[in-house]
């Protein structure tokens, strides 16, 4: 075997300077930082262990904590239909937009497509909750309003880029036959990107489940509510048992949609 | 009727596709136009539909010219024009069926083919032309499940379903094996003898076009350099035609012409059955 030799680039004449430097300053910076806190009192190894306990081993012993769990179920329900409702109504009303910001069916359009799809998604889902709660109060309504406009903004992003990406040689098949617009996308496109469609909404479905739940915490239905109203009041068992289901349901949601998005594709 | 007169077409980037280009094609017609791949064939096919459109010249078609006419006369005057392409061009997740409905869309209104709500006659007419292209017993698999012949025998049995009266075909077997392309050519000079409908076909074999043309015209540059019967047409036209002496690859072998004979006999006795 040949003997390959390359020289190694020299290092520039200031870089131990440098590396010591950067390496000092990182031991100066923590050391600041931790002189400066007073950890200890921030931090109590017992307090800590307690509440762990109460969280983790809590829900299987706590009386209290197992009696509601048939209420915290129907809560969670609660959440699992929110969020189905927005992402349901968002996948659908994500379609048109989509259109409008594809490059290959709104030509120059596209731009204002994108425009508007990009700021609904720079809104936080929270924002979006908290405005909802204050106009039309608290409830599941607020909860689905917030996951429906913020499922649009995602979904009609990801939609479009399945649009930009299809086959463009049927729809001239279809142009050539003297076919109308609609009658192309609707023969022509749709047909293509309605099972990428449906797999991105189910996709979507499996985070806006967890983000349903956050936007409880701000009134807008579900389990969020008693989420945030046990956690103040220091209620590790029933905090626990909340987690606890919530956890099982959308590991079976996720189960679920991963097996049906395997079929769609 | 279509004519073209003094048509030439120059593409954005400055290429230009066409050069005073001068034809006259009647009704039910079987042209074959060949020449070298860049020669202009694809777009003189592609200028009668006005998939790309002529910067130049005339172009009559039943006496009007296209060239003038607006988004609404084109739509209307691309449902009497078929067309079959080199990839067929099918939705490929779509039925069959379906594919060959959708060649009923221009003379179906946007509400009834949103709701695929087709006339019974033109179910009709659909499933009919699969019949006569030999795979109608495929109607409801999904087109993405057949193999190129089968494939571009929907995409004809689509264009019949149009029920026009001019066919292009733009390079129609140029992704098919020798034996599956004679069954297509086969079917589209049964077409135009049976329903008299005028069928433009690029090609590149030069002995599938003498075969099945009754006219040839050749191109190169853009222009037109022959045009006239192919019973005059002998390998020298060709030379003219493509400036240089004619290869091996320029033709189709003998020997695959009579697998090709065999698989369209069983093809008929498939259809009797």
């Amino acid at each position: 075997m040949r003997e390959i030799e390359i020289t190694k680039p020299k290092k520039p004449p200031m870089y131990w300077v440098k590396l010591g430097g950067i390496i000092a300053f990182i031991i100066i910076a923590y050391s600041v930082a931790f002189t400066n806190l007073d950890l200890d009192s921030a931090f109590r190894w017992e307090q800590a262990s307690t509440m762990l306990q109460r969280l983790i081993l809590g829900p299987f012993t706590d009386a209290a904590a197992i009696e509601r769990i048939p209420e915290l179920f129907m809560m969670m329900m609660e959440t699992v239909a929110i969020a189905y409702a927005g992402v349901l109504a968002g996948s659908i009303l994500a379609i048109p937009f989509a259109f409008f910001a594809s490059r290959n069916i709104a030509k120059r359009g596209s731009i204002g497509g994108k425009g508007i799809l990009n700021g609904i998604r720079s809104f936080p889902e929270l924002l979006f909750a908290i405005i909802f709660v204050s106009a039309v109060g608290i409830g599941p309504l607020a909860g689905v309003l917030a996951i429906t406009i913020n499922s649009v903004g995602m979904l009609g992003k990801l939609y479009s880029e399945v649009i930009e990406s299809i086959d463009q040689k049927p729809l001239e098949a279809l142009r050539a036959s003297g076919a109308g617009k609609i009658q192309v996308i609707w023969y022509g496109v749709l047909p293509q990107v309605l099972p990428e469609f449906m797999s991105y909404a189910l996709y979507r479905y499996e985070i806006d489940l967890r983000s349903a739940t956050v936007l409880g915490m701000v009134g807008a239905g579900g389990l969020g509510a008693p989420l945030i109203i046990a956690s103040r009041s220091r209620e590790w068992e029933q905090v626990g048992m909340m987690l606890l289901i919530i956890i099982v349901v959308v590991t079976l949601v996720d189960i679920l949609s991963r097996n049906i998005r395997k079929r769609i594709v | 009727m279509i004519e073209f007169k003094d048509v030439s077409l120059t593409y954005p980037n400055g290429h230009q596709g066409l050069k005073n280009v001068n034809l006259k094609i009647e009704q039910g017609e079987m042209i074959v136009v060949v020449g070298l791949s860049g020669a202009g064939k694809s777009t003189l096919i592609r200028s009668i539909n006005q998939l790309v459109k002529p910067t130049s010249g005339e172009l009559m078609v039943d006496g009007k010219n296209s060239l003038a006419f607006n988004e609404r006369d084109l739509r209307k005057m691309r449902t009497d024009i078929g067309m079959i392409f080199q990839s067929y061009n099918l939705v490929r997740r779509m039925s069959v069926l379906r594919n060959v409905l959708s060649g009923a869309l221009g003379r179906t209104s946007t509400v009834r083919s949103v709701f695929g709500f087709f006339k019974h006659e033109d179910k009709q007419l659909a499933l009919r032309s699969l019949d006569r292209v030999g795979i109608v017993e495929k109607a409801y698999s999904r087109a993405d499940q057949l193999s190129g012949g089968q494939q571009q025998r929907v995409s004809i049995a689509r264009a019949l379903t149009q029920k026009t009266k001019v066919f292009l075909a733009d390079e129609p077997v140029a992704s098919l094996d020798p034996p599956t392309s004679h069954i297509v050519m086969k079917d589209l000079r049964k077409i135009n003898r049976e329903d008299n409908i005028t069928m433009i076909v690029n090609l590149h074999f030069i002995d599938m076009a003498m075969e099945y043309a009754d006219r040839i015209i050749g191109m190169r540059n853009g222009e037109v350099v022959f045009d006239g019967p192919a019973s005059e047409v002998t390998e020298k036209t060709f030379e003219d035609i493509y400036g240089r002496p004619i290869k091996e690859d320029d033709k189709m072998s003998e020997q695959d012409e009579e697998t090709a004979e065999n698989e369209t006999a069983s093809h008929k006795e498939g259809d009797s059955a």
